[in-house]
């Protein structure tokens, strides 16, 4: 090896990426060259240099909240989409037969919505995605939906009687956005899921679904629903005192 | 918390395995988006711009990820969102007009004892680096501040193994004329 072929070859075997071959003929140049000797150690002086001298920019807590916050929306703004071609894909090829169902049962498919229910509740924990607004009072949480949906949801504090509120979160749920309000019982999460419904009122259903309990009514014009892993009695109570 | 779902039953459960994907597989590699950002942009607000851009693109390509290094993959793109900022604000060209032609030498009227300083070291590095043309630049910080091989920085640049060889050559050709002082004064440590 030449003393131009050492330099061309310089900089990868600095950063240790030559082959092998190519190493040792570079090692047995430096050994009898001191010129290319010096070259070397000029290199390694200036990738210490930089790395010593030059700053690793961190994310601030600003940058990784703006980050949450913009992967909150743009996942709902995905979903929304996702329920459109859901929508197109069900009218352009069973849309008939849906639409005779639907009418006979007049009404919003319940069945339909708690699977609904329960795979956002999952989805909430599994993907750590609870909250889009986290906090224990309703003053906070309450007035976070605002601008975010056309309606505004009420948020009771139920700490009192052991169920505190954590937070919310904005979700889309029968083809429409809802709000997500989340209750902790020990360490047992609750979400309650609220929009606007077509009828005034219902009593409370209550049913199971993939080991979760569901609990939903209609009051005051507003949908209702109640999903947790929490036995059937506990969230009877929550459900009861939410209604008062 | 429950896992194991057998089979995506609807859409939204698909999504979930997407969501998933992106706290796991894009977040923990947000420091190194940001500092490759900052370094692209030289401007911390510009960064934090890309750096979101980045995240949102990211979200929606994850299903396509297949590389196994999803930390040159997110760089990638995050260096794709700089671009297509840069693309945006090309009328204005208030990008390409900051970035010098050539390096210039640092002022060589500068006392000798200041250049002792460690804390004027550290700018003369970095003021260095941020004047390189942003083709070396980034080489520069992906090789010696990320510690990335040839092949992720090829990855993320989008150009071939040698092309990395020889940007990285040209790039320290140009900080070793630059941090000449820096570089005695290394030396002599």
């Amino acid at each position: 090896m030449t003393c131009e072929d050492v330099g061309r070859a310089l900089d990868a075997y600095v950063d240790e990426e030559c082959d092998r071959d190519t190493a040792i003929a570079i090692q047995e140049h430096l050994a009898r060259c001191a010129a290319c000797l010096d070259r070397l150690a000029d290199y390694e002086r200036l990738g210490r240099l930089v790395r010593s001298a030059v700053p690793y920019y961190t994310a601030s807590e600003q940058i990784r909240s703006r980050v949450s916050l913009a992967i909150a929306e743009s996942r709902v703004r995905r979903r929304i989409l996702t329920w459109a071609a859901a929508a197109a894909l069900a009218i352009g090829t069973g849309g008939g037969l849906i639409g005779v169902r639907s009418m006979q049962r007049a009404g919003p498919n319940t069945d339909m919505i708690a699977e609904e229910v329960v795979t956002d509740h999952i989805r909430s924990l599994m993907a750590d995605h609870l909250f889009d607004v986290r906090s224990t009072d309703q003053h906070t949480v309450k007035p976070w939906f605002l601008g975010k949906l056309d309606f505004s949801p009420p948020v009771s504090d139920l700490a009192a009687i052991g169920f505190p509120l954590a937070g919310g979160r904005l979700e889309y749920v029968a083809g429409r956005p809802a709000a997500a309000l989340v209750y902790q019982r020990q360490k047992h999460t609750i979400n309650v899921l609220v929009w606007p419904a077509a009828d005034n009122q219902s009593s409370t259903s209550v049913r199971s679904l993939r080991g979760f309990h569901l609990e939903h009514w209609v009051r005051d014009g507003m949908s209702f629903w109640v999903v947790s892993d929490l036995n059937v009695a506990e969230l009877t109570g929550f459900a009861n005192a939410l209604q008062q | 918390m429950p896992r194991g779902i057998k089979r995506p039953r609807s859409g939204s459960l698909l999504l979930v395995m997407a969501s998933r994907g992106f706290e796991d597989t894009v977040l923990p590699h947000l420091d190194a988006a940001f500092n490759y950002a900052r370094w692209l942009t030289r401007s911390d607000q510009d960064a934090e711009d890309v750096v979101q851009d980045a995240c949102v693109r990211a979200l929606r390509f994850l299903p396509s990820l297949r590389e196994p290094d999803a930390r040159a993959w997110f760089l990638a793109i995050v260096r794709n969102a700089w671009y297509s900022r840069i693309a945006r604000r090309a009328a204005a060209s208030e990008v390409s007009s900051s970035i010098p032609a050539t390096a210039e030498p640092v002022d060589s009227a500068l006392d000798p004892e200041d250049l002792l300083s460690q804390r004027q070291a550290v700018a003369q590095v970095r003021n260095a680096i941020e004047q390189l043309p942003a083709d070396f630049r980034e080489v520069i910080v992906l090789r010696e501040i990320e510690g990335f091989s040839y092949k992720q920085i090829a990855a993320v640049v989008n150009i071939p193994i040698g092309t990395v060889m020889s940007r990285l050559a040209r790039a320290r050709e140009r900080l070793a004329a630059v941090l000449k002082p820096p570089l005695q004064m290394e030396e002599t440590r």
